[in-house]
């Protein structure tokens, strides 16, 4: 098949149109709006869901190579410290200790309480636990600064003498700003700008300026990060890693050891959840990839290095605090003439403390935006991606914004939306959820309790989202085979982070074979089968989906030629298949028995991704890449004696392309939304501004989200066509967490008139933005 | 976790006298719910754990039993599950009681034990940190993050009484059996030990003594109770600030009268002055504003924790509407 250019049918609901792409040699034709399918888009449970349940799953956790040894990390105590002096040789004597290690050297500065010092293996976890207290450690401890506004200070302990390289990972959202300047603890970043936001904001007849602030996020999977690392001779191992992506761990132990990459097997059959913290063989802020190695290499025996929960929260990232200085510029019909803002926060000792896109691309109607975010460093473990970086801040602080100034504008905070939203399915998803969400009677019974002063009140909010679709072209080879026995075994060395694309890909391969799902043998897991993607970036179905296709399309030909060989065909386009196998005219061969056939052992065919190539709607300004819409309602009961918020419904739809499995689909937007409803009311690193430590690192005073605290949760799919690719699947991970918090917080606003500006929206917030605590001085403190 | 033996006596003697014999490396264990996890943070090693639950010989640290006089007997190992469960018991202890962690801890956490419990103070329970209430000099949370803290009766720790249960036994005018060398009744307001006494601990059990039982005195006529308490988090979280009311209304007047706060002071919280507008009156929406007003007066928050002053009030009136029947409003 030489390049061609095919029409599609791209669009959504009933605004659908016709549009032409080129399409590389070999690409299959793409599934459209005109598209039938039978298994892809219906609700297949997942395929390892027995597994999973019944705990025969094994996670990194489980592993037990042969000889397994245990590593434990001594960690810096002090938030910022010179290493003085570091002798492991009582620890080396220690009952069961295999190997030590130092990861520190006298004179370094550490820069965070819970950096790597030094390490060692055991024979059990206890007696590696019990060791690090016989390493005689000795530290000068230096003055540091943990809090985000204290840092800023000209005056404040400096955390970085050099300029700082920005660290991302395949978490990061692509064509994030990168060139930057540093000042003290300050890292200036470029801008998102258009139009002259200054001039915006001299037009304005009405303006609104406040600051919003929200808490450093901690990603708390439940798998914490590990590693179990294998010599499996002097030059190459095995790495059972908790990962995202299992290629990022591969080039890294690579790197770090000297290998050559295919020496480096690395395997994740299955993970616990990353969010974003989980690329590399190590975790952002402890180098456990080396250490695992390190150690395994000098103790002759397999390592698992497990991190505790505590572990967890000091070393393996976060999302990044924010202080968000929003001004907004109106004209006297309503329409905004400027978007300012000017965001500050810490991702510690890291960099990535933005606010995403929200500000800048969602309400496109303002002619005059400018969005500034500038990383403030603190002695605190680093940043690094967390689900939608920087989205859910920003979201928050320029939705609530925007219903202060509805509010000073005297107009329906949906409507003011509406006015300034450019992007078709988002406007469709408005007027579509005001309908079912019942917005505007549900509103009058919000305004009727706060007139009448209720004890109880009601309060809903409305809020967007936005993201890119960054499906990767050329980066997976998907391979897949069917035997002469008829067995079909799909391989591709991806990782299934709990997104369901086990199931997904089987399903591809079963609506393009004609064969039920249950035949489909789904491997993945391991570097050894094929090129893959990390899953970050809500990229994970958009990139493989098109690759496994191509695959089975290219399988599916051969079988065709087969079929037309024992039918007699004349021509290939006479063979039909279908179900049951290949048909001739009134001649047919079962698939079984067509698979005896197959001359060796079986077909196999490798598939690929071209780039993305139709776009629809609209291609995100500035960038290349269409943005994926999504809009969230939702409802609040707020009791005014106590400040107590109950998230109590979220209405959320959303556009995800091609929804491929809506029980898989719909599992990701309701997570995305538990974790949203989570940093919106209870979640929050909080550290000892005296100490310099995380005072909360645990699941007890960490506050997550229980099934009480939990919303009911409706989700609506806008399906929308892209023709972005040949299965038309787009991302959903990451919009779906979004706009929650912000949601949440302008329902809170609703149900009592004065808006709370920092997450998370806890009792004593709320009493606060209601004036019932008292304003005496404390009596201390 | 250092390694520790566990030694599972069947008798109550040779329980207590294997404690009292090395009382800070032998500790009792029942539920073993706080201990366990003060273990593993390392704020505890002890060399062996004293079982209590096969203790064969002592019924009263067993069951829920009512006695002779018209009370109630409840064992120490009576689990929370069972008193949320009990329908004879008062509405404001099941209340309680059903409140606290989640259904898997209720089910092995005992009445005892959380009574016993240590603090949930985040700088106590830090290992690194060497707070007041390890022998350090200064209760760091005066100049730290005080959120959770004590508004009433602190100082010099701030701690809040961790036990949900102790509010609410308070308010039915509880008194503990105490297993020791002496045995001996008291009432259950002096088992708790004020920070101004000694803020190493929070109780006056002695070395080797056991609290064997709560007893609760037979009930007023036209007893009514109520527990209302406010958490961050609905599922599993720790209280911000729980009110426990009991009261009888048998002639159209509230007497009896018991307020108790909890989560606002070092130990449970028994207001008096609210108690003292309440005495004698008759129920109603702005007696008990103005209860809750007196309740809080004497409050003198850190600088995080002033809320707690209108959520205790708050939560102090939603349990009095609660026990007196009166309709909350709208």
């Amino acid at each position: 098949m030489a390049d061609g250019t095919r029409k599609l049918k791209v669009g959504f609901a009933d605004q659908l149109r016709d549009i032409e792409v080129a399409l590389p040699a070999g690409e299959p034709q793409p599934w459209d709006a005109t598209t039938k399918l039978d298994v892809v888009g219906k609700p297949h449970p997942r395929i390892e869901a027995a597994a999973k349940v019944t705990g025969a799953a094994r996670y990194t956790h489980d592993q037990r190579p042969a000889g397994l040894v245990h590593a434990a990390v001594l960690r810096c105590p002090h938030p910022c410290a010179v290493l003085d002096a570091l002798d492991l040789e009582p620890a080396r004597g220690a009952p069961g200790v295999l190997a030590v290690l130092a990861v520190a050297k006298p004179g370094d500065r550490l820069l965070f309480a819970g950096q790597d010092v030094a390490a060692l293996a055991a024979t059990t976890p206890q007696q590696a636990h019990a060791a690090l207290a016989r390493i005689a450690v000795r530290y000068s401890p230096q003055p540091f600064v943990v809090d985000t506004t204290a840092a800023m200070q000209p005056d404040a302990p400096l955390v970085h003498r050099a300029q700082v390289r920005e660290r991302s990972t395949e978490g990061d959202e692509p064509g994030t700003p990168t060139g930057s300047s540093q000042r003290g603890n300050l890292r200036m970043s470029p801008s998102q700008k258009k139009g002259d936001v200054d001039k915006g904001l001299r037009q304005a007849k009405v303006t609104h300026e406040a600051t919003y602030s929200t808490q450093a996020h901690t990603h708390s999977a439940l798998e914490t990060h590990s590693i179990v690392l294998r010599w499996d001779s002097p030059t190459s191992l095995t790495a059972w890693c908790s990962t995202q992506g299992i290629f990022s761990v591969r080039d890294e132990l690579a790197e770090v050891f000297g290998l050559k990459p295919q020496d480096v097997h690395v395997i994740t059959d299955y993970m616990g959840g990353g969010f974003g913290a989980k690329f590399g063989a190590s975790a952002p802020g402890s180098r456990l990839g080396f250490i695992a190695g390190e150690l395994a290499r000098q103790a002759r025996a397999p390592v698992a290095l497990l991190l505790d929960r505590r572990e967890e929260h000091l070393c393996t990232g976060n999302r990044p605090d924010s202080i968000q200085q929003v001004t907004l510029g109106a004209a006297a019909d309503g329409s905004l003439t400027a978007i300012k803002v000017l965001a500050h926060g810490s991702g510690g000792i890291g960099t990535g403390a933005g606010v995403g896109r929200n500000a800048f691309a969602i309400y496109t109607k303002c002619p005059n935006i400018r969005v500034e975010s500038h990383d403030v460093f603190t002695h605190a473990g680093p940043a690094t991606a967390f689900r939608a970086p920087g989205h859910p801040q920003g979201a928050f602080a320029i939705e609530l914004a925007l219903d202060e100034l509805a509010v000073k504008l005297g107009k329906d905070p949906l409507e003011l939306r509406l006015a300034h939203n450019e992007h078709p399915v988002r406007r469709h998803q408005f007027e579509l959820g005001r309908k079912q969400f019942d917005w505007d009677n549900k509103r009058k019974r919000v305004a009727d309790e706060r007139q009448r002063n209720t004890r109880l009140r009601h309060g809903v909010g409305v809020a967007a989202s936005i993201w890119g679709d960054f499906g990767r072209g050329k980066a997976v080879v998907a391979s897949l085979s069917v035997g002469r026995d008829g067995s079909i075994e799909l391989r591709n060395g991806l990782q299934d982070i709990g997104g369901g694309i086990t199931t997904v890909v089987a399903q591809v391969v079963a609506e393009v074979l004609r064969r039920p799902l249950a035949d489909i043998r789904v491997r993945i897991g391991t570097s050894e089968l094929g090129p893959s993607v990390g899953s970050g970036g809500s990229n994970t179905t958009s990139s493989v989906t098109p690759a496994v296709r191509a695959a089975a399309e290219a399988v599916l030909q051969q079988l065709r030629e087969l079929a037309g060989k024992q039918l007699a065909a004349r021509r290939p386009e006479d063979v039909l298949w279908d179900s049951k196998g290949a048909r001739v005219g009134g001649k047919s061969i079962a698939f079984v028995d067509l698979c005896k056939h197959i001359a060796g052992e079986a077909i196999v065919a490798t598939g690929t991704r071209p780039d993305t190539y139709g776009a629809y709607p609209s291609r995100f300004m500035g960038g290349n890449s269409v943005a994926i819409a999504g809009v969230q309602f939702a409802e609040v009961e707020l009791d005014t004696w106590t400040g107590l918020v109950r998230a109590t419904h979220v209405l959320a739809l959303h556009d995800c392309g091609r929804v491929m499995n809506p029980l898989t689909c719909r599992s990701q937007i309701t997570g995305g939304i538990i974790l949203g409803t989570s940093y919106a009311l209870s979640e929050q690193r909080v550290m000892d501004k005296r100490h310099g430590v995380m005072l909360n690192p645990n699941l007890d005073s960490y506050k997550i989200a229980g099934a009480r605290d939990v919303p009911a949760i409706d989700v609506v799919f806008t399906e929308v066509h892209t023709g972005a690719n040949n299965t038309g699947a787009i991302g959903i991970g990451e919009p779906a967490t979004i706009p929650t918090a912000a949601a949440i917080a302008c329902a809170v606003f609703s149900a009592i008139g004065t808006p709370v500006r920092s997450l998370p929206l806890t009792p004593d917030r709320v009493l606060a933005a209601l004036g019932a605590i008292p304003t005496a001085a404390p009596a201390r403190g | 976790m250092q390694p520790f033996a566990l030694i599972r006596p069947t008798t109550l003697l040779a329980a207590r006298d294997r404690v009292h014999e090395h009382p800070r490396a032998r500790l009792f264990r029942a539920g073993g719910v706080d201990l366990l996890d003060r273990m593993k943070e390392g704020l505890d090693a002890p060399a062996e754990l004293i079982d209590l639950r096969t203790i064969a010989d002592e019924k009263s640290l067993r069951g829920i039993n009512p006695d002779p006089a018209g009370g109630c007997q409840l064992g120490a190992l009576v689990t929370l599950a069972e008193l949320a469960a009990a329908a004879e018991l008062d509405a404001v202890l099941r209340e309680a009681a059903g409140s606290a962690a989640t259904p898997g801890i209720r089910n092995l956490a005992t009445l005892g034990g959380n009574l016993l419990q240590r603090p949930r103070c985040w700088y106590y329970r830090n290992v690194d940190l060497v707070c007041l209430k390890k022998g350090g000099d200064a209760c760091l949370a005066v100049t730290g993050e005080n959120k959770y803290h004590a508004i009433l009766g602190g100082g010099p720790s701030f701690i809040v009484h961790p036990s949900t249960l102790a509010a609410a036994l308070l308010a039915l005018d509880a008194s503990v059996d105490i297993a020791g060398d002496t045995p001996r009744n008291i009432p259950l307001a002096d088992l708790f030990v004020g920070p101004k006494q000694d803020p190493t601990r929070e109780h006056s059990l002695g070395p080797g003594e056991l609290l064997l039982r709560v007893v609760l005195p037979p009930a007023p006529p036209g007893r009514r109770s109520a527990y209302a308490v406010a958490k961050e988090k609905q599922s599993h979280d720790w209280p911000l600030v729980e009110a426990a009311v009991s009261l009888s209304l048998a002639t159209g007047v509230m007497t009896q009268v018991r307020v108790v706060l909890g989560h606002v002071a070092p130990t449970p919280w028994r207001s008096r002055e609210a108690e003292a507008v309440l005495e004698n009156q008759a129920p109603s929406a702005d007696l008990f504003r103005k209860a809750a007003a007196a309740a809080l007066a004497p409050a003198r928050p850190l600088r995080h924790n002033a809320y707690k002053l209108p959520l205790a009030q708050g939560l102090l009136r939603e349990a009095l509407h609660r026990a007196a029947d009166l309709p909350l409003p709208e």
